[in-house]
C-alpha cells in the first residue's frame, strides 16, 4: 500500500479527473448515448478506478487506458445486470499494461460502416432517421416536416432502423 | 408489433432528452428490440457527443473526493479538539462553516432569488469608487437610485462629471434632465440601453449564469457585516460581492484590476420599499426648460390608425403568449414601421414589421433559423441591428436583449426583447404559424468538410483569453474567420493589403450558434465552404475556429 498524505491525495486525484475526464466521458457517451447516464459512469469509474490506481501506482501513461477499460468494465456489467443479476467487473483482473485502448481510429470504421449502411436505406427511411435520431427531432416534427402522420412516423422509423440493422448484420458475416 | 414501435420510439425520445432510457435500468425481454435499440445507438453515434455542464469537472472532482476521502473534516476537529479552547473554536468553525456552506453554489443564489422576491422596489444611495495600481482612491460618482422590478427606474447623479442629471423610465416613455442646458431630452422607453450599475436585479440574474460562486470570508460594506462571494461569469474576470448577513442581498461589488484601474461600487445606504413615488416617474418638463424629443416613435390607439398612416395593416398574433399582455402600439412613420409591444412581469417584446426592402442579408454573427425554407436570423444576444431593427432602435451591445428577423410575403418582421429567447420563439411560431424551426442543436451528417483542418486546443484557449481581454474582436465574428483563413490560404506568405477575397463574398448558411457553416462565392478562392466551431465557449463570447473546409474542385 502506498501512504500519501491525504491533501496531496485530494490534489492528485484532482489533477487526474481534469486532465481525463473528457476523453472518459466521451467513450462512455459514443456506447450509452445519452448524457444522464454518461455522467453517472463517469463518475462510477472514477471512484472505483482511483483507489485501484493509487494502490498500484499505475504509470500515468496507463492511466488512462486503464481508466477506459474500467468505464468499458462498468457498462458491460450494467448491461449484464440486467439479464442476470449479480456480476461485477473485477478490477484486479485488468492488467494495466494489456488494457484495450478504444482506438478513434476504429471509431471512424464504425461510422464509416454506418454511414454506407444508411445509404442503402430508401430515401424516406433515410430521412426518418436522419430527423429522429440525428437531428433529434420528436415524431411530431418530424410527422410535420414529412408531411406524414405520427403514427406514420413510428412505423417508418420501425421498419428503417429493421432494415438497417439487417445490412449492418449482413456486412459483418 | 405496435407495442414495439412504440417502444422504440419512446427510446429514441429518451435518447434526444439526454435521458437515461428505461430500458438500460430494466432490459428489453424482447431480443428483436434490443438489438433495434443497438442500431438506435450506433446511428445516433454519428453525432456529436453531448457534453455536461461546465461545472461537471468540479462536481465529479467533489463526488469522487467526498467518497474516497471521507476523513479529511474529521481530521481537522482531532487538531482542535486538544484544548477546551480547541472545543469553542471547533463549535464557532462548524457552525461558520455550516453558514458558509449554506451560501455555496448554488444556494447562495436560492438565497438571494428568494430574498429579492420580496422586494417590490428599492431606494439607495450609490457610490463608485476607482483604485489605481498605486492604491489611490477616487470616489468617481454618487448616485441616488430608485429602482422597481418591472424595470422602472429614476436615478439622480449627486456627485460626478453628470452631476444635476436625472435620468428615467417610467415603461412609457425614458427622459433625461440636463439641469445644466436647462433641457429635457425625450427617448423610447424600450430599448433602453442605459443601465446603472448594480441595479439588483441583473445582479442576481449574472450570479445565477455564473460558472462558480464561492465565500471566501466576511467584511463589513457599508457598516453591514456581509459575507464576501467570489464571482466567476461566463466570459470574464472573477469579481467580489459582498452579501448583507441580514437581508441577504447584494450591497458591494469590486470587478478585477484592469488595466491597473479597479472599481468597487457600494450601497452606502439602501431601504426597500412598495414602489417608487408616482411624482418622480410623471413625465414633466420643468418650467424655462426646453423639450427635445428624440423619440422616432408616435402611440396610436389601434391597429386601424396604422393603416391610415403607414398604408398596411400589420400582422397581429392570434394568442399572445402566456403570462404577456399587449402594452402599446407605436409606428415610425419616417421608416413606415409599426411596433406592437408585449409586456410580461419584467420582460418586453416587441414586433417590429415593415415592408421589405434591399437584399436579404443576415448579420454574420447570427444564428440561423428557417422559415418555409427561408433563413431566420437569430441573434442572442443582439449584436447587429440589420433591416427592420436598425430602424427601430438601437440595440447593438445591450447583453441581455435578443432578436428573430425574417421575411414572409413582403415584408420583414423582427421579435426583440429583454426576455428568453423561448419566449421570443414563441411569439415568432405565432406570427408564422407554427413555420419558424430553430437550428438544430447538432449539425447533420451531411454537414462534415471534406478536409479537417488540424486545432491547437492549447492555442485556441490562448486566443480566447486574448479576446476576453479585448484583443482580435474578430475572432467572434465566423465570416471574419472564414476570410482570413480563404485568404491564407490564398496568400500562405501573409496578407498585405486587401484581402483577396471580399467580405461580401461569404455568406453564412449554418450556424446553430457551435457549428457554423460559411458558404465563399468568389471564382477565384480554392475553397468552397469552410466549417467552423465555437471550441471553447458555446455563447456570444465564444471565438470562432476553422476545423475543415471544401475545396473548390
Amino acid at each position: 500500500m502506498v501512504h500519501i498524505n491525504e491533501d496531496s491525495y485530494v490534489n492528485w486525484i484532482e489533477q487526474l479527473c481534469l486532465s481525463t475526464w473528457e476523453s472518459v466521458y466521451r467513450l462512455i457517451y459514443f456506447k450509452v448515448q445519452n448524457r444522464e447516464e454518461a455522467e453517472d459512469i463517469t463518475q462510477e469509474t472514477y471512484v472505483r478506478a482511483i483507489p485501484y490506481l493509487q494502490k498500484n501506482r499505475v504509470p500515468p501513461d496507463k492511466q488512462m487506458a486503464f481508466l477506459k477499460t474500467v468505464a468499458l468494465n462498468i457498462i458491460r456489467d450494467r448491461w449484464r445486470q440486467h439479464q442476470r443479476r449479480g456480476t461485477t467487473a473485477d478490477l484486479e483482473a485488468i492488467a494495466p499494461k494489456e488494457v484495450a485502448s478504444e482506438d478513434p481510429a476504429e471509431w471512424s470504421v464504425q461510422r464509416i460502416a454506418i454511414e454506407k449502411a444508411l445509404n442503402q436505406l430508401s430515401k424516406e427511411q433515410r430521412t426518418v432517421i436522419e430527423l429522429r435520431i440525428i437531428k433529434g427531432y420528436s415524431v411530431a416534427e418530424t410527422a410535420r416536416i414529412m408531411n406524414k402522420k405520427e403514427t406514420t412516423i413510428r412505423v417508418m422509423q420501425h421498419r428503417a432502423l429493421q432494415a438497417l440493422n439487417r445490412i449492418l448484420h449482413d456486412e459483418t458475416k | 408489433m405496435h407495442d414495439n414501435e412504440r417502444r422504440l420510439s419512446d427510446y429514441i425520445d429518451q435518447l434526444n432528452a439526454e435521458k437515461k432510457p428505461k430500458e438500460h435500468e430494466h432490459s428489453a425481454a424482447d431480443p428483436e428490440l434490443q438489438e433495434l435499440f443497438h442500431t438506435v445507438r450506433l446511428v445516433r453515434s454519428l453525432r456529436e457527443p453531448a457534453m455536461p455542464e461546465r461545472n461537471f469537472p468540479a462536481k465529479l472532482v467533489r463526488t469522487v473526493t467526498d467518497q474516497l476521502v471521507p476523513t479529511k473534516p474529521k481530521k481537522k476537529k482531532r487538531a482542535w479538539m486538544a484544548s477546551i479552547v480547541g472545543i469553542a473554536a471547533v463549535l464557532a468553525l462548524s457552525l461558520l462553516m455550516h453558514i458558509v456552506s449554506l451560501f455555496d453554489q448554488p444556494n447562495i443564489v436560492k438565497a438571494m432569488e428568494k430574498a429579492f422576491q420580496d422586494v417590490n422596489a428599492y431606494h439607495g444611495f450609490l457610490e463608485i469608487v476607482e483604485t489605481n495600481a498605486q492604491g489611490k482612491t477616487t470616489t468617481q460618482a454618487k448616485l441616488e437610485i430608485w429602482a422597481d422590478k418591472q424595470g422602472r427606474y429614476y436615478i439622480q447623479e449627486l456627485e460626478g462629471s453628470n452631476k444635476g442629471l436625472i435620468t428615467v423610465n417610467n415603461g412609457q416613455t425614458k427622459w433625461q434632465i440636463h439641469h445644466s442646458e436647462k433641457q429635457v431630452h425625450r427617448f423610447s422607453a424600450f430599448p433602453d440601453p442605459y443601465r446603472f450599475a448594480f441595479e439588483l436585479g441583473n445582479e442576481i440574474k449574472e450570479i445565477k449564469q455564473a460558472v462558480s460562486t464561492k465565500t471566501i470570508g466576511e467584511e463589513k460594506a457599508a457598516n453591514r457585516p456581509s459575507w464576501v462571494v467570489e464571482v466567476t461569469p461566463q466570459g470574464g474576470e472573477p469579481y467580489r460581492i459582498w452579501i448583507d448577513k441580514e437581508t441577504h442581498l447584494p450591497l458591494q461589488k469590486q470587478y478585477a484590476m484592469h488595466h491597473g484601474i479597479q472599481y468597487k461600487i457600494t450601497y452606502t445606504k439602501i431601504e426597500w420599499n412598495d414602489a417608487i413615488p408616482e411624482k418622480l416617474l410623471a413625465y414633466h418638463v420643468p418650467k424655462g426648460f426646453q423639450e427635445i424629443n428624440q423619440n422616432p416613435e408616435q402611440i396610436v390607439a389601434n391597429i386601424g390608425e396604422v393603416n391610415e398612416i403607414i398604408g398596411f395593416l400589420p400582422d397581429v398574433i392570434n394568442q399572445i403568449p402566456a403570462g404577456y399582455v399587449q402594452d402599446r402600439i407605436a409606428i415610425v412613420p419616417d421608416k413606415k414601421l409599426v411596433k406592437i409591444y408585449y409586456r410580461a412581469s419584467n420582460k418586453e417584446i416587441v414586433i417590429i414589421q415593415g415592408k421589405a426592402t434591399g437584399k436579404w442579408k443576415l448579420a454574420p454573427n447570427a444564428m440561423v433559423g428557417k422559415i418555409h425554407q427561408q433563413t431566420a436570423e437569430i441573434q442572442s444576444p443582439v449584436v447587429e441591428e440589420a433591416g427592420v431593427l436598425g430602424a427601430g432602435g438601437s440595440y447593438a451591445g445591450l447583453t441581455d436583449l435578443h432578436s428573430i428577423r425574417w421575411r414572409q410575403n413582403g415584408f420583414e418582421y423582427a421579435v426583440i426583447g429583454h426576455a428568453d429567447l423561448e419566449d421570443l420563439v414563441a411569439f415568432t411560431k405565432e406570427l408564422t404559424n407554427g413555420a419558424f424551426e430553430m437550428p438544430a442543436k447538432e449539425e447533420p451528417s451531411s454537414s462534415k468538410p471534406k478536409v479537417n483542418v488540424p486545432v491547437d486546443l492549447e492555442q485556441e484557449k490562448n486566443d480566447q483569453k486574448s479576446v476576453d481581454a479585448g484583443s482580435s474582436p474578430w475572432k467572434l465574428d465566423p465570416v471574419f474567420v472564414a476570410q482570413v483563413f480563404v485568404s491564407l490560404q490564398m496568400s500562405p506568405e501573409g496578407i498585405t493589403g486587401d484581402y483577396p477575397i471580399r467580405y461580401e463574398d461569404l455568406r453564412i448558411v449554418q450556424n446553430n450558434g457551435k457549428e457554423a457553416v460559411v458558404e465563399v462565392n468568389a471564382d477565384n478562392a480554392p475553397i468552397k465552404r469552410v466549417y467552423l466551431k465555437r471550441l471553447i465557449r458555446q455563447d456570444a463570447t465564444g471565438i470562432w475556429t476553422v476545423v475543415g473546409y471544401d475545396p473548390a474542385s
